[in-house]
């Protein structure tokens, strides 16, 4: 097989089986028995012999000099033992690497602080109680620095500085042009523009960052237990940090209680691993608690000022996409958030054959948290523009925005097609999607209504949009930020024990999505057993196969390659095997529905099982070259990637999911408060592995895009001092908020990934926000003004509409 | 978020909570349902040297019909007082109120008596209390004194209770009949705090406005009644211009709205001019069914 | 009368409670919230914690019938009282009918906030055996789910409802 696995079966009908009984179906889940009755050990449900808590002490200011740090009152609180610096981590540790390079500091602050929440000392105790008693016995002084939280000020030239030794706070800029840009808005019949306001938002997932870490300084080995959402990449990065050999960190992930990007974790599992270094190798336990993941987590994102354009003929043909991009990074780059800036090259002119494209982007530093990877990883702002574009050019040309979007779409016969920015998207039909989904929803019928309600004075808004999801991301997606390498491996072993009983070792824990499901699935197909006969298992970093985790949506996809892969390598042992004990040439026999038979003659077979058996009890049944082992492990990644050229150009993802999205909301005319009337959705993510996990991950991006469109907002002020410090600040969408969506699915499969699946995790928060802003916006048009800020708020929207009325008198 | 270290006390008589709370004065805080004070505790917001947990007290939680008002203990269970039937039927409005505060599990534990006491003014509770005139008993050192509903609420998050004392009971007299009523408030999300709140009342007749009661909440640093708009409804006729009206004045008369990452103060003001005149168009609604 | 003051903030107390049927009891500064007397002190993880502030509802328990959020009650609160966690819900290994419709519904992905619905679900389905989507919506508004988005949740209370009447 070759190193991408061209043996990997593309599509079901090339499994070794003449009925597929699971892949495809709603399968029960097997992590939920486990879950149901709280049985998992999320990390702050476990306990180590002698474990300490953790407490970390965060700086008031967002940006100050720290000039005095006197610890002796904490060390001294009984049941406190130890207590760790910034003098601590300068002895001990390395700079923390970042993306780019030269933007991040020490896990905690040494000379200076620059975002409230930095951690800057951090206690060892009995419990979390007795820690938190001795945070409050540290004393520092601070001489606060002038601050920046405007990032269009943090690029000024006497700005002050968040890294002084840079000389600047542009983390990155880069002027993107692909094709005769200018060219194209010079001989365009018309040129819209607009300018918008994207605000912060993250993650927050229930569950917060936990980590057990022990330094076991004796032998220098280090091993952290804890909610790690990629653990080798995080374990990596540990021992780049720690400076300790990487054979000797050995990271366990637990099954963690959602990610979508912002666990976070990096810093905090320093510090407790220092703390464990510091008290003899004690395992120290630190769990994030809720205000510390909303003012010094990895949760935030997003923090965006846009100014866009667009280049139209008057028949409704899009010839040009301009996209400017000031992205507030926060105060360092520690979190990977800049790939966010970096990913929206993968979907860059959405679903249409727009031909040249610019892409004016700068990163800044400011004083604010330092923004990490969230659900999307960018393409949701990017994407709401591009539709309000498209919106905007149909209002002007007077052109139905579905008929608009229908006339630029990509034609369903021009895949794979290449996108200005150099993605390829592998296969698609937007305009079936966008047809099924105009039936579904009763378009007609709905602006019928639409203008009933108008006549009434009503603003009722109907959104439709589509949308790309990237999938299976490659590193180059992100090398103009400077990610290095190609290749994101995902490991599988698959092993059959005498019994015929199948286990998978893989690399990465449970965060929600059903993957361990997805292999019992794969594996039960594949060898002819019941998923029940199949059981996952996930051992340490230093033990499992090389992987990478859920991230990009791609685990869904690599984790099938991995795993196919590998069974089709314990099946050519197994075919050995039959070919020997039947007497044929190798090239004889098959596996199919669980035996491995003569193709002439096929009720002349081995079971899957009695090959295994003898594997790996009769070695002298075995041919000579043969070992005792069903066994085999195979990495997947994704074929044919590189990086970036010196145009930025990239084939950064492997799949292009399509979606399809109708909205119907009512703006209150008075209130300004939106109300979602109904939803529609038509999701194409190739072959489709679990109904019922992929509605999930629909839906539940569903609930994240009404988040982002309107009530989901991290604020700081002037100061940059946060304000959204609770979740009664912080506003997650519960069941009320929530319209229950109507989901129809189309499948276009894809020609480059194992049976034909795309990534769909991250799914319709790359859509929704989208929707519904176009909702509100049709729903404004008769007042002449549009919602350009995210979220919606109703006094947005209400000082909208006031605008409107001073305008009209 | 752990608590600072209290010392604890949970008394079993009114007398004994007094009197630990007149010994330990600005030292230390009441508890009764906890859902205001333990997060506050928990993010050590609050950090009183003495906790006096006031749950153990028997004879504070009761519902009794007094005929033309219905009395409350102050512990009771906001749950309980949302499913009573006796508040269903003679105290509508409460009972509508009831239904936006939190969510079941708050209510739960959270008391009625907990709820007014801790005076935030974008609570429903205290526009009820405002609008239906309550009054509340307190005990103290001296004994036991009652305050009106006008003085009970002092400022943002305020009420008159002197360190020393304990709210016991709260009256709200019935609404006269041929009243009409209406509870509308404007949250992010449902359950949330209001942005901007209405409890109204409008007594017919001789089909004029004979009485009319309007309350804010959200908006204000206590929940309040906007007499002013009060005053302009009595006498009128029930109609669409007089109730546009009454909400102009209800908006001009707040003195300063509170502003905050949420809603400014203008758009609050605003709010407030609305929903007061669709609380009256409802109330009035009602009222003409009562009639 | 009051014993002259313990005023020590770190004096322990003894707190004795019934969860799922069985006596626990416990040494504990009174600071100590039930959430954390029930995962520390019991050893009954199955509770989480998800906002420390009562508003996420991960840590919903039954108390005497009644569901609250353990993450804003003192342990000591509970003293004598008759707890349910979700450890209680299951009895020799078969699911309890409302775990049983989630998972048949998918109504948890990552399971964090599982146990949370859970004890939401059986207060309302204790007191409202039919109920209607406006009820579940209502009873449910607490407790915040960031995997679901809700809809297959709905599916699975309607599910548990309808097997529980039968």
């Amino acid at each position: 097989m070759s190193a991408f696995g061209d043996d990997i079966p593309r599509s079901l009908a090339e499994m070794p089986t003449s009925e597929i009984k699971y892949i495809g179906q709603p399968l029960q889940r097997s992590e939920d028995r486990m879950l149901l009755t709280g049985r998992t050990e999320f990390i702050d449900n476990a306990t180590l012999p002698g474990m300490l808590h953790c407490a970390i002490l965060r700086s008031p200011y967002a940006h100050a000099r720290i000039t005095r740090v006197d610890t002796s009152a904490a060390e001294a609180l009984p049941g406190v033992a130890a207590v760790l610096t910034g003098e601590d981590a300068q002895r001990w540790t390395r700079v923390l690497p970042t993306t780019p390079e030269g933007w991040g500091g020490y896990c905690l602050a040494t000379d200076k602080v620059r975002f409230v929440g930095e951690p800057v000392a951090a206690v060892a105790a009995a419990s979390r109680y007795v820690a938190e008693d001795a945070l409050e016995l540290i004393e520092i002084d601070y001489e606060p620095l002038p601050v920046v939280s405007d990032p269009r000020k943090a690029i000024e030239p006497d700005s002050p500085l968040i890294f002084e030794e840079n000389g600047h706070n542009i983390m990155y800029e880069r002027l993107f042009t692909w094709g005769d840009v200018d060219g194209a808005f010079a001989a365009a019949d018309i040129v819209l523009s607009e300018s918008f306001r994207w605000h912060r938002l993250g993650a927050n997932p229930l569950e917060t960052f936990g980590v057990i870490s022990q330094w076991d300084a004796v032998d220098n080995t280090l091993t952290c237990h804890g909610a790690f959402q990629a653990p080798s990449y995080m374990a990596r990065g540990r021992a780049a940090a720690l400076d300790i050999p990487s054979n000797k960190v050995r990271f366990i992930a637990h099954p963690h209680g959602g990610s979508f990007g912002g666990k976070g974790g990096g810093r905090g599992t320093d510090i407790t691993a220092l703390l464990s270094r510091k008290t003899g190798g004690r395992p120290v336990k630190w769990i994030e608690d809720r205000i510390e993941l909303l003012i010094g987590g990895g949760s935030q994102a997003w923090d965006r000022w846009y100014d866009a354009s667009l280049a139209l003929k008057n028949d409704g043909t899009v010839t040009g996409l301009r996209v400017k991009l000031i992205d507030d990074l926060g105060a360092n780059a520690e979190g990977f958030g800049a790939s966010g800036a970096a990913k929206p090259l993968a979907c860059f002119t959405g679903c249409y054959a727009i031909p040249v494209a610019e892409y004016d982007l700068k990163i800044v530093a400011t004083n604010k948290l330092p923004a990490g990877p969230y659900r999307g990883m960018g393409p949701p702002p990017h994407n709401f523009v591009v539709e309000h574009m498209m919106d905007m050019a149909a209002r002007r040309l007077d052109i139905d925005p579905a008929e608009l979007r229908r006339k630029n779409y990509i034609p369903a016969d021009k895949f794979p097609y290449t996108i200005p920015s150099g993605n390829e998207y592998d296969s698609g039909n937007y305009e079936a999607a966008l047809d099924k989904l105009l039936e579904m929803g009763g378009y007609k019928g709905m602006r019928a209504e639409q203008e009933a309600a108008r006549a009434e004075g009503r603003l009722v808004g109907i959104g439709v949009v589509s949308t790309i999801e990237p999938g299976v991301f490659d590193w180059g997606a992100y090398s103009i930020i400077g990610a290095r390498g190609t290749g994101v491996p995902e490991g599988a072993t698959v092993s059959i024990d005498v019994w015929g009983k199948i286990i998978c070792r893989v690399g990465f824990a449970m965060e929600g999505q059903g993957q361990y499901t997805l292999i019992t699935q794969l594996l039960a197909d594949y060898f002819g057993v019941t998923p029940t006969d199949v059981e996952v298992i996930q051992p340490d970093t230093l033990s499992a196969p090389p992987h990478f985790g859920p991230g990009g949506s791609r685990l869904g996809v690599a984790i099938t390659g991995a795993v196919l892969g590998a069974a089709g390598l314990v099946r050519d042992k197994l075919i050995r095997v039959a070919a020997h004990l039947l007497q044929q040439d190798v090239s004889n026999i098959e596996l199919m529905d669980g035996r491995l038979r003569v193709k002439e003659e096929p009720e002349k077979a081995l079971t899957v099982r009695q090959a295994a058996a003898t594997m790996m009890s009769r070695a002298d049944l075995l041919p000579k070259d043969l070992d005792m082992s069903p066994e085999a492990t195979f990495v997947w990644s994704a074929p044919d990637r590189k990086q970036a050229d010196e145009q930025g150009r990239v084939k950064g993802y492997l799949t292009a999911t399509n979606a399809a999205h109708l909205a119907m909301v009512e703006v209150d005319r008075e209130t300004g408060a939106v109300s979602i009337l109904r939803y529609f959705i038509v999701d194409d993510c190739g072959t489709r592995m679990n109904p019922a996990t992929l509605e999930g991950m629909i839906q539940g991006a569903v609930a994240q895009g009404v988040g982002a469109a309107l009530l989901e907002e991290y604020v700081y002020d002037e100061d940059c001092q946060p304000h959204t410090t609770t979740l009664m600040d912080y506003l997650l969408p519960t069941v009320h908020e929530v319209p229950m969506t109507e989901k129809a699915a189309l499948v276009t499969p894809s020609p480059f990934t194992p049976l034909g699946a795309k990534g769909a995790g991250e799914g319709a928060i790359n859509t929704t926000p989208a929707a519904i802003m176009c909702a509100i916006n049709d729903a404004l048009a008769p007042l002449g003004v549009s919602a350009r800020e995210v979220p919606a708020t109703p006094n947005r929207l209400w000082t909208l509409i006031q605008e409107a009325k001073a305008g009209k008198s | 978020m752990k608590p600072a270290p209290f010392a604890y006390f949970d008394p079993r008589t009114v007398a004994d909570a007094v009197a630990l709370l007149e010994e330990h004065g600005m030292d230390a805080k009441v508890l009764a349902g906890g859902q205001s004070l333990v997060p506050l505790l928990n993010m050590r917001l609050a950090r009183p040297a003495v906790l006096v947990d006031i749950n153990r007290i028997d004879g504070l939680d009761y519902i009794r019909d007094d005929g033309d008002a219905i009395a409350f203990g102050a512990m009771t269970r906001q749950r309980a007082v949302e499913r009573s039937r006796l508040v269903r039927e003679k105290l509508p409005l409460l009972h509508e109120a009831m239904t936006f505060i939190a969510h079941p599990q708050i209510r739960n534990r959270g008391t009625i008596g907990g709820s007014l006491a801790h005076a935030d003014p974008a609570a429903e509770l205290p526009a009820i209390a405002q609008v239906l005139e309550a009054e509340f008993v307190i005990a103290g050192p001296g004994g036991t004194r009652t305050a009106a509903s006008k003085d009970f609420f002092v400022t943002y998050l305020t009420s008159c209770l002197e360190p020393n004392e304990i709210l016991t009971e709260v009256r709200f007299p019935l609404l006269p009949p041929s009243t009409g009523w209406s509870f509308i408030e404007l949250s992010r999300r449902h359950g949330d705090f209001a942005l901007a709140g209405v409890a109204a009342t409008l007594t017919l007749s001789g089909g004029s406005i004979a009485d009319a009661r309007v309350g804010l909440f959200g908006v204000g640093a206590t929940a309040l009644r906007a007499t002013e708009a009060e005053v302009l409804l009595r006498g009128q006729r029930p109609d669409a211009a007089i109730f546009e009206d009454a909400g102009t004045s209800a908006a001009a008369a707040i003195d300063e709205p509170l502003s905050d990452i949420h809603a400014s103060a203008e758009y609050r003001r605003d709010l407030a001019r609305v929903l007061t005149r669709r609380a009256l168009a409802e109330s009035a609604s009602r009222a003409g069914a009562a009639a | 009368m009051i014993e002259q003051a313990r005023v020590d903030p770190y004096a322990k107390r003894r707190v004795s409670m019934l969860v799922n049927g069985q006596p626990y009891e416990g040494e504990i500064e009174a600071r100590t919230t039930l959430v954390d007397f029930l995962r520390i002190d019991c050893g009954l993880t199955g509770t989480h914690v998800g906002c420390e502030h009562g508003v996420c509802g991960a840590c919903t328990v039954l108390m005497d019938g009644q569901a609250v959020r353990s993450c804003i009650m003192l342990a000591l609160q509970a003293e004598g009282a008759s707890l349910t966690t979700v450890e209680g819900l299951a009895t020799e290994g078969e699911l309890h009918p409302i775990q049983q419709a989630f998972a048949d519904c998918h109504g948890l992905q990552c399971g964090f906030c599982t146990p949370g619905f859970l004890m939401s679900v059986s207060e309302l389905l204790s007191s409202h055996p039919d109920p209607s989507d406006d009820e579940i919506k209502d009873a449910l508004g607490g407790n915040v789910c960031r995997c679901t988005g809700y809809q297959q949740i709905m599916d699975a209370v309607r599910l548990a409802a309808e097997r529980m009447r039968t």
